[in-house]
């Protein structure tokens, strides 16, 4: 498999967020990733302290300026996640937009981080700069519910709400839609989150079809940083290797997610002892140790067709 | 396996070198790495064009700070390679210094890169900074000979000369010295080059022992860009592993050596076509693809134990 990724996202020294998230995964599965690091910092921001220095708009441009200048600007995908600057967005828009002129099939999988829980933080003028500019460019798109709702201005209160907020979404750009997390009742219980896919394709025969999925997936008791990129990172590799099977792509993707986030809850309640909750840093993802699940995933997680119709 | 390596290298953007070169070996591996991009440049600067941004001595000290901050400045190991600023290499010198008081076993792998075939190709005030400074307080170098014979201020001409310099290197510091490649005449024909290895053990009663070893290693007919990083991360991860027998922790590694080399100079020919010399870019390893030789590698070059 001859497959690059263009990931733009935030190193950490210690940790798995951003690119230190989404890297390592990406390569056990065979795809070569070239990765600009939009920040260097000590760890993520959870932790009691931070320390690092950010990457500007300027010095973004001036290495992918020394990638165009090799003439080795040629990627399969480009992969985006947290962003809070907005000149920084973009020159990443600037980017994309030459390389799918170098590359008119590349697959650009945004996450369009700016908030959870109804309430958002990112700066409030990164709204503008990805509902107009970021999103139209995207082709697999990976909002939570709030941010879906600031995205298309609808909110969610049931799952006819999320189908017509995911379809008003594909009208602004991408195919792919996968609604993270919900808060949406799931009907496994509330020990459970819903999240829901939507995928526009065109059939061998040339017609449109819409492919909506729902999977329920367990909830687990504790905050984690980096998850949101891991899952960006692998939706990117089970689309790659099931590109009109939702289904399949996001129950693999889930199922990922689920052992890696097991592995971890289990590896930090041991380092925090009984009875005590762990701290950012024993909740570090335990990446580095699911190689073998990253690599083939026991398919754990069941999704459900909630509409196929065609268009 | 719970080992956690600092690794403090260049970041590049595109290809397999510095950190981009080490890191995923070494997490392949089951090694927890922590790394400090000391460079952040859109590939490495053996392609026509390059362009990036430097970290400052005062801002790897900004980075290590949030890291102590969050008392989680305890390592296994500490992993560094090319460095072209004395203040950068003298931080490092203080924050390997610092994570030893923290964790007196720390093992600090340190590739003294200087230049090679007879000539600095870095500044050279970092000379006397990395003789007096850096290797004291390393526990594994590999340096290729001229670095060796830099740091000893002894030349290299026979086996024998190999063997007191590697000595002269236990003294200023490292209890093992790997000299990664020498022109010194193999056995095995000029398709062939010679590495030489050097390790110090003190055993239970006390008595201590150096076991030298001596590889010869296939010759390949392009420059690769990496490799010496690649080395350094692997030499790491089998002498962990093989903490006394340096003839088998060099077997694996250069072994891997040889496996990636293998496929990358392969690819690497027929992206450039029949007749033609592959270019940097066609040269990156393949590191990825050579995810099972990293895990498992087959031996194919076997170490002579000398003395």
């Amino acid at each position: 498999m001859e497959c690059r990724v263009l990931s733009i996202q935030s190193h950490v020294v210690r940790g798995y967020v951003g690119n230190k998230s989404a890297t390592f995964p990406l390569q056990v599965l065979g795809f070569e990733v070239d990765s600009i690091n939009s920040v260097q910092f000590s760890n993520h921001t959870g932790y009691g302290h931070w320390k690092g220095q950010v990457l500007t708009a300027e010095e973004l441009n001036v290495l992918y300026e020394g990638i165009k200048l090799n003439n080795v600007n040629h990627y399969d995908y480009i992969l985006t996640g947290y962003s809070r600057d907005t000149s920084f967005l973009e020159t990443v828009v600037d980017i994309i937009k030459e390389l799918k002129r170098t590359n008119p099939k590349l697959v650009y999988v945004c996450d369009p981080v700016m908030g959870d829980q109804g309430a958002m933080y990112v700066p409030e003028n990164l709204l503008p700069v990805y509902r107009d500019k970021v999103v139209p460019l995207a082709d697999i798109l990976t909002p939570n519910q709030f941010e879906a709702e600031i995205l298309t201005g609808r909110k969610i209160h049931s799952v006819e709400d999320a189908i017509e907020v995911m379809d008003l979404l594909h009208k602004m750009g991408p195919e792919t839609v996968v609604l993270t997390s919900t808060d949406l009742p799931s009907t496994r219980g509330d020990q459970f989150l819903v999240t829901l896919g939507s995928q526009k394709s065109v059939k061998p025969d040339g017609t449109n079809t819409v492919q909506k999925i729902c999977l329920d997936i367990p909830k687990v008791d504790a905050v984690f940083v980096g998850t949101g990129d891991l899952f960006a990172a692998m939706l990117l590799a089970w689309t790659h290797h099931h590109p009109n099977d939702l289904k399949s792509a996001c129950e693999k993707t889930a199922s990922v997610m689920h052992h890696v986030i097991k592995r971890t809850i289990k590896y930090a309640n041991e380092l925090a002892g009984p009875g005590k909750k762990p701290n950012a840093a024993q909740l570090e993802l335990r990446m580095v140790q699911s190689k073998a699940d990253i690599e083939n995933p026991a398919v754990v997680l069941e999704a459900r067709v909630i509409q196929k119709k065609n268009q | 396996m719970e080992c956690r390596v600092l690794s403090i290298q260049s970041h590049v953007v595109r290809g397999y070198v510095g950190n981009k070169s080490a890191s995923f070996p070494l997490q392949v591996l089951g090694f927890e790495v922590d790394s400090i991009n000391s460079v952040q440049f859109s590939n490495h600067t053996g392609y026509s064009h390059w362009k990036g941004q430097v970290l400052t001595a005062d801002e790897l000290h900004v980075l290590y700070e949030g890291i102590k901050l969050n008392n989680v400045h305890q390592y296994d190991y500490v992993l560094t390679g090319y460095t072209r600023d004395t203040s950068f290499l003298e931080m490092v010198v203080d924050i390997v210094q610092e994570l030893k008081r923290a964790n007196p076993s720390l093992v600090y792998v340190c590739d003294p890169v200087l230049g090679d075939h007879g000539s600095m190709y870095v500044p050279q005030n970092l000379y006397p900074v990395y003789k007096n400074k850096v290797v004291p307080v390393a526990d594994i170098i590999t340096p290729n000979q001229f670095e060796a014979e830099l740091l000893t201020g002894k030349t290299i001409t026979s086996q024998k000369d190999a063997v007191e310099v590697m000595d002269l290197l236990h003294a200023m510091g490292p209890d093992t010295v790997v000299i990664t490649s020498s022109d010194l005449p193999p056995r095995l024909g000029d398709r062939f080059l010679v590495s030489l290895g050097s390790q110090r053990h003190v055993h239970p009663d006390g008595s201590r022992t150096t076991e030298r070893v001596r590889m010869e290693v296939p010759k390949v007919d392009a420059v690769f860009v990496g490799t010496g990083d690649l080395f350094a991360a692997m030499l790491l991860a089998w002498t962990h592993h093989y903490p006394n027998d340096l003839k088998t922790a060099c077997e694996k590694t250069f072994s891997v050596m040889h496996h990636v080399i293998k496929r990358t100079i392969s690819y690497a020919h027929e992206l450039a076509g029949p007749g033609r010399r592959p270019s940097p870019p066609q040269l990156e390893l393949r590191m990825v693809q050579s995810k099972a030789d990293i895990e498992d590698p087959a031996i194919v070059t076997e170490a002579m134990l000398i003395s």
